[in-house]
């Protein structure tokens, strides 16, 4: 684990999230993307991908919802279960990039934490995210 | 253009194509595709007994990787590109939405939002089928990428008895690169 590792138990609304700093080049973005059996032509090829009016190549939408994924479980640990993900595209990932995850937890029912996670490159926000998670049955015993 | 918006009625409510099945059953190899593209470095997904120590029967799929189980490969995603330069627009009410898009300049496509209910957590061994509606077609609007619209889908995945894996909302914008307004 790159960060340290949370107790999603006994979590309080305003809690802060560590930060995780992500790198993104290009092979990071084409992997990505095939590895989720997407071959849209704006993920792997910059040349198509300025035909359709971007500056070069972007991360897919279900790679986000990786990295976001990961960054989530980094935080609280392989216990995490997830109920809920809704995330909002902002300005795009390219190759080049670093996006940042940070985030907050907004909300505190039974076993259920809810968070607020951003993940901002040097432009702005790529991805605003509501994340509802439970700890595992185990966990929560 | 309020010719074009007076023909999306006729697409709101429909199923958008075929259910979508897996063309093979969830699998460690592709799951380990994922995490190693991800750099994620969660145990359960790739080592059972890790998993078996936070109350898992063993190893489980990333939760964003539930879409990828049902992609359609690399040979049929080329086949699907040679029909759109063909013109040939298969019988379905999304491929029939898309060409009537098409028609108008609105070729290019970014995804917007998604929204993803988990009702339970997918295993090696589960065989994924989406059932996908049109939910819904926004007016054609002005946007940092040029003139487009925004189609939600609805996403329902089930396992192979039917049952209920994760309900989701897609929304994509489909626009015309065409008429993006440049910043000076």
């Amino acid at each position: 684990m790159s960060i340290e590792t949370l107790d999603l138990r006994g979590r309080s609304v305003g809690d802060t999230l560590p930060e995780l700093a992500i790198p993104l080049d290009r092979t990071t973005i084409v992997a990505a993307a095939v590895a989720s059996q997407d071959f849209e032509d704006v993920h792997h090829d910059p040349t198509k991908a300025n035909e359709r009016g971007t500056p070069d190549i972007f991360m897919s939408i279900n790679s986000t919802n990786g990295f976001l994924d990961r960054y989530v479980t980094d935080v609280f640990g392989p216990a995490t279960r997830f109920k809920k993900v809704a995330l909002r595209l902002g300005v795009p990932n390219f190759p080049g990039d670093t996006m940042t995850f940070s985030g907050e937890v907004t909300e505190v029912a039974g076993d259920d934490v809810t968070l607020k996670v951003v993940g901002r490159n040097s432009r702005g926000a790529h991805v605003t995210a509501t994340v509802t998670i439970t700890p595992s049955q185990e966990a929560a015993k | 253009m309020k010719e074009l918006e007076a023909q999306f009625e006729q697409f709101v409510g429909q199923v958008a194509e075929p259910p979508r099945v897996a063309r093979y059953a969830v699998n460690e190899a592709m799951i380990r595709n994922w995490v190693e593209a991800h750099d994620d470095l969660n145990p359960v997904y790739v080592d059972a007994d890790a998993a078996r120590e936070t109350g898992r029967s063993g190893v489980i799929c990333p939760p964003a990787m539930v879409s990828t189980w049902v992609m359609q490969g690399y040979r049929r995603w080329r086949a699907v590109q040679r029909q759109q330069a063909d013109g040939v627009v298969e019988d379905h009410a999304y491929f029939r939405l898309l060409a009537l898009l098409a028609e108008h300049g609105f070729t290019s496509v970014v995804a917007t939002s998604q929204e993803q209910e988990y009702v339970r957590e997918l295993q090696p061994g589960d065989h994924v089928t989406c059932h996908f509606t049109i939910e819904s077609i926004s007016p054609v609007k002005r946007t940092g990428l040029g003139l487009g619209c925004f189609i939600t889908l609805n996403k329902r995945y089930v396992d192979q008895h039917g049952d209920l894996l994760v309900d989701e909302r897609f929304v994509m914008l489909r626009f015309d690169p065409s008429t993006q307004e440049k910043v000076a």
